[in-house]
């Protein structure tokens, strides 16, 4: 482990992170709000860091990163990223806690979309398109971008590469690393574009239109008014959200086959079937089970029950209704969405529907090999064998994910959350997805969570959106030894 | 540029690391699980895993838009057949295959005339055995190379302790040293390189590449007190496949050759198709046998085992035991460093070889050669100079060559020119340039053509 060299490199994404801020400083300059000031100082304060970090280890250099150093990169580059991010909360008038700042900033890079914000509207215009930015960031990944952007990373962004995306089966879709981060980017920023143009088409205003496009496509779920998505009240918003909810679901590598030229990539793929196939069951059970219920017209059920399925799965968090009013057994179905999460490789958050594939698959292994005690059977995905330490370690994430769940609900729970609400801000924080049940559902938000919760649902987000390993290693004693 | 590398053992892995170093889109196939994660996370390069001679393997690593296939598995067959396919799918790649089976020798040039089309076939081992023959030949060199079909050639030296040329300045030499004056273009000192100027002295322990003509050779390098011993006795450890094809190369060259073999059906082999060399059956790290055989005697013990440790162990027992001088042959990269510290001075590594003969078919540009150093941090590199290049009808001083790198000769006819800044290179030349590999795609575009012309 050389620590000169990897603060070296965290200097660097600090300091090109804080140059990002150039983006809200102008839509403030330009609405001429009360944020430019606040906006300015952070960004100062944060080139200023990431330049003396890099500057003090400016001598140590290095031909290639080690898992290990990857690892620590990309798990500190996110908490300082998470903490300089919170500076413009922090410094600007509405008055912040540090620990609410920082919890808006983590919730926003790691597209959770948790909010302890009680009147978004009131907030100034460049705030909340700093808000809505750094989601945008945060979805596609900023280590991604940075490797994508900056020549220097070279050789060694694979490894940060590997430690921010953690897809169990990785994929390179260029043979050179920086190549393929950028081909995921250009997919990613032309899917925003069409989204962009389609909210405008439907009647949103420019800003609003980027703003909701920032926070659905990594599948984050901020919105700019208080009631969500609701505000809206449009069959055809909805319908734009749905589709691009679930196109920000699916492995972005699809999306690139299919860009070029290759549409039937998609439907080869077993985990889109599968992801689709789940969307498309759990939609048609909740659009009945709140049918007669709570809406009248099945339309009415189908567009409410479809919307609120695929903003939880995919881990977006958008809300058009409050489904604390539905039945059990819709929102058993939305909690068990929390879970299962969108496929790997795309920007939604969650266990990821690979996983749950694959653990399907190996629970049925083993039930056949109890009946055929002498077969040979081997896993497989997409007619390509699985190999037994991905099994493993997609059995170590499960086990880590469920062991993770419940240690910090009971913390939650202890520190005097009730019952309900424990459950499913973990769940919701983990999964990256936003709001959950109890007093943290889609008409709450997190401002009523105590001081020490909050900052344990801040390591809940951070540990879901880097997928467990990558953060978990932190804390574990073998990592620090030499 | 696109290149695909059937096979990630150690050739496949070093030429990949190599190129994916220099920017070049690597797809890296090969059928074990390990071995292509052992490369996918050393280097930037897409791995596949799969049969390389498998046209749907192959086109999955798009083929179509490659430049060059290179066919490095340990099966010739394979490498064959991969090369046969990736002609049928995309005739237009340039198709590189390693074939060491000694009866293909003969028929070279028909694969690459007829079906498959192979544009190179590399045998290291025939590389291998020519730079053992220099070794022997060449007083402490440590690394050779040959230039303009052999009439310059380029050695690598250690300076002994009581160098005669030690703290003199590079611009003093040519008056110290009468004979010759030694073109040195690089000095490799505690493990950095240097470019160095007339200021710079030798010191004793460094490692300096010069070049030479041909015939001044042995001068130059008697200036650095390398004196030529004539090599006329070889013991040769283990009659393998590189072992018997040095022993017949010997033969012919009537060097008094022996060779040591343990597997006494391997023994009948040699002792059938050899004809003056004296097999022996036995273990070539066995004390009574070196003994018995006056290891004193024997000029050169060439250990061409399989197993490194084995090479490195038996060459240091035979020098400890008064043979003149061993030369190792060592696969593992990571050992080359070691081996001056353990007193092992002359290494061939068929591996190395390879990746030498490959990489001159990748450059662009007229090369006709490019030899990378051990350590690996700076090639050099033989190309004709193109009339449409930057670097010609210009004296050297007023272009800006690409730092890190130096014309080190200039090769017009039968004329070697040794450059200076007034030096003028014209079109058709060959030039000789020393380079550090981070400098090495800028060579190669001032070698193509005018930048100005994009």
């Amino acid at each position: 482990m050389r620590w000169p060299f990897t603060l070296k490199i965290i200097g660097i994404l600090t300091l090109f992170f804080g140059l990002t801020m150039v983006f809200p400083i102008l839509v403030g300059l330009y609405y001429q709000d009360q944020s430019v000031i606040p906006l300015l100082e952070s960004m100062g304060i944060t080139v200023l860091a990431g330049f003396i970090l890099y500057f003090f280890f400016r001598n140590h250099k290095a031909e290639t990163i080690s898992q290990r150093e990857g690892m620590a990169i990309v798990a500190l580059g996110w908490t300082f990223v998470g903490l300089f991010g919170a500076l413009p909360f922090y410094f600007s008038d509405d008055d912040f806690m540090f620990v609410d700042a920082v919890f808006e900033s983590v919730s926003g890079f790691t597209t959770t979309g948790a909010s302890i914000l009680i009147n978004i509207e009131a907030v100034s215009r460049g705030l909340l398109f700093w808000r809505s930015f750094i989601q945008w960031l945060g979805g596609m990944g900023i280590i991604v971008l940075s490797v994508a952007i900056l020549p220097l990373l070279g050789v060694g962004g694979m490894q940060l590469y590997k430690a921010e995306v953690p897809s169990p089966v990785p994929d390179k879709l260029r043979p050179r690393i920086r190549d393929t981060a950028s081909v995921l980017w250009k997919v990613y920023a032309l899917i925003s574009l069409a989204e962009v143009v389609l909210l405008m088409l439907g009647g949103m205003t420019f800003y609003d239109a980027l703003c909701h496009t920032f926070t659905t496509m990594p599948t984050g779920g901020f919105s700019t008014k208080n009631a969500s998505i609701a505000h809206y009240d449009s069959v055809y918003f909805d319908a734009v959200f749905i589709f691009f909810m679930l196109m920000a679901g699916i492995n972005f590598s699809l999306h690139y086959e299919l860009l070029r030229g290759k549409p039937l990539a998609l439907w080869r793929d077993s985990e889109f079937r599968f992801f689709l196939g789940t969307v498309v069951l759990l939609v048609v059970l909740v659009s009945l089970n709140i049918f007669g219920s709570i809406y009248d017209s099945l339309g009415q059920a189908f567009r409410y029950g479809a919307f609120q399925v695929v903003s939880i799965i995919s881990t977006t968090g958008y809300a058009t209704a409050d489904y604390e009013k539905w039945p059990a057994m819709s929102q058993l179905i939305l909690l068990l969405c929390m879970f299962i999460g969108a496929s790997a490789g795309s920007t939604g958050g969650g266990v990821k529907c690979l996983r749950v594939m694959l653990c399907f698959k190996f629970c049925y292994k083993q039930l056949f090999s109890l009946i055929h005690p002498h077969a040979v059977f081997s896993v497989k995905i997409g007619g390509k064998v699985v190999s037994d330490d991905v099994m493993q370690s997609i059995l170590g994430f499960l086990a880590l994910y469920i062991g993770l769940f419940t240690f910090s609900s009971v913390i939650l729970a202890g520190i005097g959350v009730d019952f309900t609400t424990s459950f499913a801000a973990v769940a919701a924080s983990i999964g990256n997805i936003g709001p959950g049940f109890g007093l943290v559902g889609p008409v709450d938000n997190y401002a009523q969570i105590p001081y020490l919760g909050k900052w344990m649902l801040i390591w809940c987000m951070l540990l879901g959106r880097l997928e467990i390993f990558t953060i978990i290693i932190l804390v574990v004693p073998e990592f620090w030894r030499k | 540029m696109r290149v695909v590398i059937v096979g990630a053992g150690e050739v496949g892995f070093h030429v990949a690391h190599h190129l994916a170093l220099e920017n070049i889109d690597v797809v890296v196939i090969d059928k074990d699980r390990d071995t292509i994660r052992r490369i996918s996370d050393n280097t930037d390069v897409q791995t596949l895993i799969g049969s390389g001679s498998s046209p749907i393997v192959l086109e999955e690593a798009g083929i179509q838009n490659t430049d060059i296939i290179l066919a490095v598995t340990d099966s010739d067959e394979t490498n064959l057949v991969a090369c046969l396919v990736a002609n049928m799918i995309s005739p237009t790649t340039k198709k590189l295959a390693r074939i060491r089976d000694a009866d293909y020798d003969k028929y070279h040039q028909m694969f690459s005339a007829q079906a498959p089309h192979i544009d190179t076939i590399i045998n290291p081992e025939i590389e291998v055995i020519k730079t053992i023959h220099q070794f022997m030949n060449i007083p402490g060199a440590v690394d050779v190379g040959e230039f303009a079909d052999g009439r310059l050639k380029f050695v690598g030296v250690n300076l002994d302790k009581d160098l005669r040329l030690a703290g003199v300045k590079l611009s003093d030499i040519p008056a110290v040293a009468e004979k010759a004056r030694p073109l040195i273009v690089a000095i490799v000192r505690e493990e950095e390189l240097i470019i160095p100027h007339g200021n710079d002295c030798l010191l004793p322990g460094d490692l300096v590449y010069l070049i030479s003509e041909d015939h001044k050779l042995l001068d130059t390098l008697s200036a650095l007190d390398k004196h030529h011993q004539p090599v006329n006795r070889v013991l040769i450890v283990v009659g393998g496949r590189l072992g018997f094809r040095l022993a017949a190369f010997l033969e012919e060259n009537s060097v008094q050759t022996k060779i040591i073999e343990k597997d006494p059906d391997r023994c009948t082999f040699l002792a059938e198709n050899l004809n003056r060399s004296v097999v022996l059956c036995g273990d070539g790290s066995d004390r009574s046998i070196l003994a018995e055989e006056n290891i004193r005697d024997i000029d050169v013990v060439v250990t061409v085992t399989d197993n490194e440790e084995t090479n490195i162990l038996a060459s240091l027992l035979s020098t400890r035991m008064g043979a003149g001088k061993s030369i190792a042959k060592i696969s593992r990269f990571s050992y080359f460093p070691l081996m001056q510290a353990i007193g092992i001075e002359q290494v061939v590594s068929p591996r190395l070889s390879a990746i030498n003969s490959i990489l001159h078919h990748i450059r662009r540009g007229k090369v006709l050669s490019a030899i990378s150093l051990k350590g690996q941090q700076a090639e050099v590199i033989e190309a004709i100079a193109l009339e449409t290049s930057a670097i010609v009808q210009k004296p050297l001083k007023d272009i800006s060559f690409p730092k890190g790198a130096v014309v080190a000769g200039i090769i017009r006819q039968e004329d070697i020119i040794v450059p200076s800044g007034n030096s003028v290179i014209e079109p058709g030349d060959r030039v000789i340039i020393f380079t550090r590999r981070q400098a090495i795609p800028k060579v190669e575009k001032i070698l193509s053509v005018k930048l100005e012309y994009f």
